[in-house]
This record gives C-alpha cells, sequence and structure tokens, in this order.
C-alpha cells in the first residue's frame, strides 16, 4: 500500500456525544496525516453501531480504535495524543421540551434559593448571633444595646460583600475573569462521572477493546 | 462613642465576610448545587444557581438579624420547609459523601450488594430521626 509508513496523529476527548447510531473514527476523533487521501478513508471507518432507540453509551478504547485503523491500513504508524478511553454517548436527536427544562430549572433555584437562605439562618441561629452581638455591643460601649446595632447592619453588608466576592459574579457581571467556584465544582464533577464510566466499564469488561468483539453498546441506566 | 461604633462596624463586616465565605465555600466544595444541576440536566444554568444561592443567603441573612415579618401564611411555610428540606437532606448526604463514609464502611463490612438497601435504609432513619425530634420538641 502507497500510505505505509505515514505517521497519523490522532487525538480525542474523554466523552464524545454522538446523534448518529453508526459511529465513524471521524466522530470521536480529530486526526492529522500528510496523506490526506487516506485521512479521508479513515475518517469514515465505522468504530460503534448503536441500537436504534433510546439513550446508549459505551467506552472504547483507544487500543480498538487504532486496531481498526491498522486492519485497513497495516502500515500507518498511530500516534495518539488524546484520551486512552472515550467515552460514547448515543442520544436520538429529541431535545426534550423547553418547558420541561424550565420546570427544572426553577426547581433547582428554588431549592437553591431557600436552602442558602436556611443555612444562613440555621448558622446565625446555632451561634445565637443576636445575643453575641448585644454581649459584643456592651462590650465595646458598655451600654446594654437597643433592638438594633451598627453591628446587625454591618454585619448584613459583610454576609453579601462575602457571598459576592466568593461567587465571583452576580447575573451577568462578573468581577474578575476566573471561572466561578460552582463552575468548577461543576467540571471536577464531570470529570469524576467519567473516571467512574470508564473503570466501571473496564471492570465488568464491557469496554470495546481489541481483546473483546462486542460492538453494540449496554444500555445507559 | 464615635470610635467605639466605628470599632464595632468593623468587627461586624470581618464578622459577615468570614461567615459568608465559610458557610458558602462549605456549600459549594460539597457539590450540592453541581450535583442538582448534572442531575437535572441543566448544567447550562450553574450561573443562574449561584446566584439564587447568593440571594438565599443574603436575604436569608437579612430576615433573621432584623427579624423581618413575612406575611406568606403556612402555605408559604410550607414552600421554604419542603425545599429548605432537600437542600439540607442533600447537604448532609454531600457532607457524608464527601467524607467517604460510604465506602469505608461498605469495605470494612465487605458488602458488596445490596448498597442502594443501605441507601434507602439511611434515608428513611434520617427521615424517622428528623420526625422524632421535631415532635418531641427537643
Amino acid at each position: 500500500m502507497a500510505s505505509d509508513s505515514k505517521i497519523l496523529y490522532i487525538k480525542g476527548d474523554r466523552d464524545v456525544e454522538v446523534t448518529k447510531p453508526d459511529v465513524t473514527l471521524g466522530d470521536l476523533l480529530s486526526m492529522e496525516c500528510t496523506d490526506k487521501l487516506m485521512l479521508a478513508k479513515i475518517k469514515t471507518l465505522r468504530i460503534v453501531k448503536f441500537k436504534k432507540s433510546g439513550r446508549q453509551r459505551c467506552v472504547v478504547s483507544v487500543l480498538k480504535i487504532i486496531s481498526c485503523i491498522h486492519e485497513k491500513f497495516p502500515g500507518a504508524d498511530v500516534q495518539n495524543l488524546g484520551e486512552a478511553d472515550i467515552i460514547v454517548t448515543y442520544e436520538d436527536q429529541k431535545t426534550p421540551a423547553l418547558a420541561w427544562h424550565i420546570i427544572k430549572t426553577v426547581f433547582v433555584a428554588a431549592v437553591t434559593f431557600f436552602g442558602a437562605a436556611f443555612s444562613i439562618m440555621a448558622f446565625n441561629n446555632d451561634v445565637d448571633v443576636t445575643k453575641l452581638f448585644g454581649q459584643m455591643h456592651e462590650l465595646v460601649t458598655g451600654q446594654d444595646a437597643g433592638r438594633f446595632t451598627i453591628l446587625e447592619i454591618t454585619y448584613s453588608v459583610g454576609i453579601t460583600a462575602g457571598i459576592l466576592i466568593f461567587f465571583n459574579h452576580f447575573g451577568r457581571k462578573r468581577f474578575t475573569v476566573d471561572p466561578t467556584p460552582m463552575e468548577i465544582q461543576m467540571r471536577l464533577y464531570e470529570n469524576d462521572i467519567q473516571t467512574t464510566l470508564i473503570e466501571d466499564a473496564e471492570r465488568k469488561g464491557e469496554e470495546i477493546d481489541v481483546g473483546t468483539t462486542g460492538t453494540s453498546g449496554s444500555n445507559r441506566t | 462613642m464615635w470610635a467605639q461604633q466605628v470599632l464595632l462596624a468593623v468587627i461586624g463586616l470581618s464578622a459577615g465576610v468570614a461567615v459568608a465565605g465559610g458557610l458558602f465555600s462549605f456549600i459549594v466544595e460539597l457539590g450540592v448545587i453541581a450535583d442538582f444541576a448534572d442531575r437535572t440536566h441543566t448544567a447550562d444554568q450553574i450561573l443562574f444557581y449561584e446566584d439564587c444561592t447568593a440571594l438565599g443567603g443574603i436575604l436569608g441573612n437579612l430576615v433573621y438579624v432584623f427579624q423581618i415579618g413575612i406575611p406568606a401564611g403556612d402555605w408559604g411555610l410550607a414552600v421554604f420547609g419542603i425545599f429548605g428540606g432537600i437542600f439540607v437532606g442533600c447537604w448532609a448526604m454531600a457532607l457524608a459523601e464527601i467524607l467517604n463514609v460510604f465506602p469505608v464502611f461498605m469495605r470494612r463490612a465487605r458488602i458488596v450488594r445490596y448498597i442502594s438497601v443501605f441507601v434507602i435504609s439511611l434515608a428513611l432513619g434520617k427521615g424517622f430521626g428528623a420526625c422524632v425530634h421535631l415532635f418531641q420538641g427537643w
């Protein structure tokens, strides 16, 4: 074959979502090779075939991808620059109704709002800030405090400032260019999920690897 | 007199910032809200959820400290109760999760199956405990 000893660079993401049941290498990877013809052919090689319906997911080892390439191009020198395992999620392109999305968003918003309100009240109640403010007021001024003092006002200002500084934004307005703590947490959580999926598949032997023959995705649980 | 007020103001302000930082990093770093966003597949709204958390904290504190009356009636209380309860329940479990309570116990007791049974009995136990605590007025 003319394309012998060409170096093919492949790079895949850890988590890929596809909408067609036939998954080709071009869907999973970005590739680079000096032989453009070979590149175009490799991109159309099929690696996984899902059953038609529902949401399914499988984990593909990059070794399987390389062996798939070697089947057609035995001489290709494949260099993997990306992940070693790729999670492929197949979903029928049915976007859920907007109304449902809004309902869920409103629900989570209500939980976070009331939950945060409850937490701060529970904290204030736990340490009895009202009494503590009275004691501090007496310590500093020597007089019994009235109902509300400057302490309550500045404490509330401080809470507000602290929360906004911590979250690093309010509404669309960001105070610095850093991602907010919640965005970081979200990414960490996604990472954990991906690691779990890959290791689960490996341990159960469901991963599509060079040793296995199965090419149908397992049902998503 | 003025010096005292200024001193009190400084104390109050720093106390507020410190409490806000501590409490809210406790909420966020346990990943409760990231969990919610992921379960409901609404991760695109994460900034909105942050705003809600921030607003809840700010308003909740104002209501508590200044003892503002809210004429919301029993139904308002019920709304507050159910959402607050869901949040605290998830929070408590997130804390247990982050401290690796389950993996340690499962490993020690060599439990490999029926983990869902333990989770359910844990939830029922929490609910039962809360009921007893509240109805007994402890």
